[in-house]
Formats: structure tokens, C-alpha cells, sequence
């Protein structure tokens, strides 16, 4: 397809030298936003798994320090009778301690502060418990006991999320357009710089798609060219901003990472802009052909 | 005159162009060319030779009147039934119109290309029509390098090479000496043997006059047809020398005339 031999005059013209760094910009955003799609979605995904299979039970400290210890392990009973839980854990002082010290500072690591008691639970693979009911039957029990299945957390995380997504879906849709523009204006330009070339075709006898085959083959040609570039500028994009994201907290951000279904998604971005770039090619040379005699 | 659709090959009624808003080029032109016969189109510089021919390649389109070509009107021939009507016809260009960013051989090739024959079989043929018409040594100039005549030369390989049914020279022989003319219009000829109905537009009236056969001659827009009969009997019978035969003595026949079944 690349060696196919032109009989217009093509790599000498603007077409030539414009479109290849134009689709490898367009390629190199196109892969950015597809990226941050796909680290979003996997990333929801899992967040939206390990969410939904655990809850976590937090005990206010009492009045009276002493009696935490009997209000865990009321709490506790209960929980151990429950079929639906698979296992549970109560969260260790100094994992606590752990978990509050980006927000309060070493200051957390001093006794004084009371501090509640939390309890992991992990629920079995498929089985639903209702958290609002569980909360009001462990509070009715123990006061000042609560009941958290992260629901909202998660309501408002997925309408972030969508939100991105959207964003992200209307830079791809946006790039489509701006290619698909791009090449329409670029091959209408080589139908103007090579009508003469064009009409000595016509008059040998070739029929509208001879010549509009060798635009969109170029096209392609073009595109692969600058889509590759672009493919080679976002990878180390991609892999400066992943480096990035380990750097900071992993407590606080998921793991962020591309899987090789989504690498391979990514690499075959070029092949698709470029194919936009040739069926974009081919139905513009037909169109302006077709007013011709 | 034969008035059999399929034995007509270029029929005008009463047609007229005219470029523009500007006054008539060509006024009531009719006529009708049967399969097989030779004509050299003549008149003035400007009298309007190229635009007839024109009209019959289907570069323009008349102003008035009717153009059939292979026994179809052109005017209600759908667009893209026209690239297999223009394969059928060989069209030696005033001013060449080669493609300057492909070499002769690619130039020659084209129409080939074109109507899909295969590689291998491009290969051959075009070498040796290059070669009849003394490019051997060009094969891959550009046409920029190449002298006027060497580039109408590369022109009428290209016109002749898909042995197409209509054979349209605008001027063919005007860049060459007049023995290079000879040897291209025996081409013609010879062609024109196996069935090709040929027009040739020149101001050449001594070649002409030479060859001997009718003349389409076109004054102030208007056309007539002189010489002799429109029909096949204008075709020289093959076993008795043509009217050019005279031109030459007998050991020169030979390499002067194309042996064309071998060059296609
Ligand atoms: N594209 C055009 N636009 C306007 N007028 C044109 C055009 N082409 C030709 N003409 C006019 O049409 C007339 C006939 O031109 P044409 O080229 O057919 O003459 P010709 O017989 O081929 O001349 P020559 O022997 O010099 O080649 C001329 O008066 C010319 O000025
Ligand atoms: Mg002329």
C-alpha cells in the first residue's frame, strides 16, 4: 500500500508537508484524553468493587475511656453473627494514627486525642447488607455507633468521574471533527494544485475513484506517518505523568495504571485517525470530481 | 454515408460551441465518421480545429446541437459511463499534455494503468512503441528533459498504445522533421488498418496532400467534408500500397512501417 506508485505529483505539495504534523498533534491529544478515559474507568471500576464489599463500622470514644473497650466488643458480637460478613478487622491504634496523620499532623501521634474506633468488614462475595438497618440496630445497642457504606463517597466520586469522562469523550469527538476538517481542506488544496494533472487522468480515461484512490491512499500514507510521531510523543508523556502520580500518596489515590488492553487501545489510535484521514480524503476527491466533466 | 448507429463512430448534428459569452466557434457542424475511416482535419490557425476535437474527447461540452460517440449521445450518457468511453479513444494532445513528474515510460503507461492490465504485460508493449518511435534511449527521462519532438513522440505512444477505436491527433507531426512525420503517420495508418477510424488536425497541407485521404476542412466555424468519400472506401486495401506507399521506395517500407502486430 505505501510503495503504491503516484500518478499525481502529491509529496511535493503542501498536502504533504502540512498534514503529517497536524494528525500528530491531533493523535498525541487524542491519546492523552484516551488515556485519562481509560486510567478513569479502571480506576472507578475497582474503586467501585472494594467499596461495594465492605463497610466499615466506626464506635465513638465514650465519656468514659474505660468502657471503649466493652462498646467494641458489643459491637463486635453482633458482627460475628451476621452470615453476610466474610471477616472483619478492628483498625489498630497505630494504623489510625496512620491514616489521620496527613490531615492532623504529627500532633495525631499524642494519646490525649479521643479517637474513634474503627472496624473494617469485609462482606462475602455477593452478599448485600443493608447498611442503614445494621447502623440503627448497632446504635440502638451501643450509642454512638455508625454504620458506613461509603455510598455517598461513591455517588459523588462517580459523578466526577462521568464528568471527566465526558470532558474527555467531547476532546476525542473535537479531534475527529479538527482531523476530518484538516484533511478536507488539505486534499481540496491538491485537487487545486494538480487539476491538470488530474483532468489529462480524466481524459485517458480514469475513472473518479483512480484519482480519489491515490488521494486517500495518501492520505493514509500521511496519517500513519504523523500518527506515529505523535504515538512516539505521548508515550513518554504518558509515562512521566504515571511516574508522577506513584510519587504522591498512594494512601490517597488509587494505583494508576494502564493495562496492556489498554496500551494496545492507545497504539491503535494512529490507525484510526488515519483511516479517518483516508475515507475523509476519498469522499472529498469524489465530491469535487463529480462537478467536474 | 452510412446511417447504421453501430457502424458510426463520431456523429455531430448541428452542433455549435462557443466559449463563454464569445462569439461561435463552430456553427452547425454535422457530420458523421464511419468505423474505419481516416480524415485530417484542416483550416486556419484559429479556425477552430482543436475545439472540434475537444468536443469529440469529451473535454467540452457543445452549446447546442447533438454528439454521439460509439452510437451513444453524449448528452444523457451518465457521468460515470464516460471514463469507458474516453478508454476507447487515443488522443495525440496540441500540446502534448504529458504528466511532467513521471518518466515517458510511466507517461506511456498510464492509460494502461488505467484500464487495469497487468504488469507484466505493460512492460513489454511500452518498451517497444518507445522504442518504434526512436525513445529507446528515454525510457525514463521526464518529459522537461525531453525535446518538442521527442515529447510529442511520447504523446503519440501514449494515444496509440491501448489500440483505442478513435484515434484523435491535434497536430501530431508538428515538432518533428518530416521524415520522423512520415514514419507517425504511418503508424497512423497502419492502425487505422486494423480498425481504428482516425482524425489527425494538421497544417501540414504537403502531408495531406501526400497521403491522400478526405479532408474535414473547417473555415470561420463552419465545416465541409472534401476528397473522396466519407466511407471505408477511403481505407487503402492492405495488400496494394496506400496512398502514402508512393513516398517511399521499397527497402525503406520496411523500417518505416510499424509492423503492429508485434508492438501491441
Ligand atoms: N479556452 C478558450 N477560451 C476562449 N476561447 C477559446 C478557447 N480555446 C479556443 N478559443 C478560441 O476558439 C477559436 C478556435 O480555437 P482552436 O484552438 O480550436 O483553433 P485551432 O484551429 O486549433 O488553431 P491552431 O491551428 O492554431 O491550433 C479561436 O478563436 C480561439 O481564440
Ligand atoms: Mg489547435
Amino acid at each position: 500500500m505505501f510503495a503504491r506508485r503516484s500518478d499525481l505529483p502529491l509529496d511535493k505539495d503542501a498536502l504533504s508537508r502540512f498534514l503529517p504534523w497536524l494528525i500528530a498533534f491531533m493523535v498525541f491529544l487524542a491519546i492523552l484524553a484516551m488515556a485519562g478515559m481509560l486510567v478513569l474507568n479502571a480506576t472507578a471500576s475497582r474503586w467501585d468493587q472494594g467499596i461495594r464489599s465492605t463497610l466499615t463500622v466506626q464506635i465513638m470514644p465514650a465519656e468514659d475511656p474505660a468502657k471503649d473497650d466493652e462498646r467494641l466488643q458489643a459491637v463486635l458480637s453482633v458482627l460475628a453473627q451476621l452470615p453476610e460478613i466474610d471477616r472483619y478487622e478492628t483498625l489498630t491504634d497505630d494504623r489510625l494514627m496512620k491514616l489521620l496523620e496527613p490531615w492532623l499532623g504529627p500532633a495525631a501521634g499524642s494519646r490525649d486525642l479521643p479517637l474513634p474506633r474503627l472496624v473494617d468488614v469485609e462482606l462475602k462475595t455477593g452478599a448485600v447488607l443493608n447498611a442503614e438497618v445494621l447502623s440503627r440496630q448497632l446504635a440502638a445497642l451501643v450509642p454512638g455507633t455508625s454504620v458506613d457504606d461509603h455510598r455517598i463517597w461513591l455517588k459523588r466520586l462517580v459523578r466526577l468521574i462521568q464528568t471527566v469522562e465526558g470532558l474527555a469523550t467531547l476532546v476525542l469527538a473535537f479531534i475527529a471533527l479538527a482531523t476530518v476538517g484538516t484533511v478536507v481542506f488539505t486534499t481540496r488544496t491538491g485537487l487545486d494544485i494538480h487539476r491538470e494533472a488530474i483532468e489529462i487522468l480524466h481524459l485517458i480515461g480514469a475513472q473518479d475513484s483512480y484519482v480519489a484512490g491515490q488521494f486517500a491512499s495518501r492520505a493514509f500514507s500521511l496519517g500513519l506517518k504523523g500518527g506515529f510521531f505523535g504515538l512516539l510523543l505521548a508515550v513518554p508523556t504518558l509515562l512521566g505523568i504515571g511516574y508522577l502520580a506513584q510519587q504522591m500518596d498512594s494512601n490517597l489515590l488509587p494505583e494508576i495504571t494502564l493495562g496492556p488492553v489498554h496500551w494496545s487501545v492507545l497504539a491503535g489510535l494512529p490507525l484510526v485517525v488515519s483511516l479517518i484521514a483516508m475515507v475523509t480524503a476519498r469522499i472529498t476527491v469524489m465530491k469535487t470530481l463529480s462537478r467536474m466533466l | 454515408m452510412t446511417t447504421d448507429d453501430s457502424e458510426t463512430i463520431v456523429r455531430f448534428e448541428n452542433v455549435g460551441l462557443r466559449y463563454g459569452l464569445g462569439p461561435e466557434v463552430l456553427q452547425d457542424v454535422t457530420f458523421s465518421l464511419a468505423a474505419g475511416s481516416f480524415h485530417f482535419l484542416v483550416g486556419d490557425s484559429g479556425a477552430g480545429k482543436s475545439s472540434l476535437l475537444k468536443l469529440i474527447y469529451l473535454a467540452l461540452k457543445p452549446s447546442r446541437g447533438l454528439i454521439s460517440l460509439f452510437g451513444r449521445d453524449i448528452a444523457t450518457t451518465p457521468r460515470r459511463e464516460l471514463p469507458a468511453m474516453r478508454r476507447r479513444v487515443g488522443v495525440v494532445f496540441q500540446e502534448f499534455r504529458l504528466l511532467n513528474h513521471l518518466s515517458a515510460f510511466d507517461n506511456v503507461a498510464l492509460p494502461l494503468r488505467i484500464a487495469g492490465v497487468r504488469k507484466s504485460d505493460i512492460q513489454k508493449h511500452v518498451v517497444e512503441l518507445l522504442s518504434w518511435v526512436g525513445l529507446k534511449d528515454h525510457l525514463d527521462a521526464r518529459p522537461p528533459t525531453l525535446s518538442g519532438g521527442q515529447q510529442q513522440r511520447v504523446s503519440i505512444a501514449r494515444a496509440v498504445i491501448s489500440r483505442p477505436k478513435l484515434l484523435l491527433a491535434d497536430e501530431p507531426t508538428g515538432n518533428v522533421d518530416d521524415r520522423m512525420a512520415m514514419r507517425l503517420l504511418h503508424l497512423f495508418e497502419e492502425l487505422n488498418k486494423l480498425g481504428t477510424t482516425v482524425i489527425i488536425a494538421t497544417h501540414n497541407s504537403h502531408l495531406v496532400e501526400k497521403m491522400g485521404f478526405p479532408k474535414m476542412h473547417l473555415d470561420e466555424g463552419w465545416m465541409e467534408i472534401v476528397g473522396a468519400d466519407t466511407d471505408r472506401a477511403s481505407v487503402p486495401p492492405a495488400s496494394e500500397p496506400g496512398p502514402g506507399g508512393g513516398l517511399f521506395d521499397d527497402g525503406e517500407e520496411d523500417e518505416i512501417r510499424p509492423d503492429l502486430e508485434k508492438l501491441f
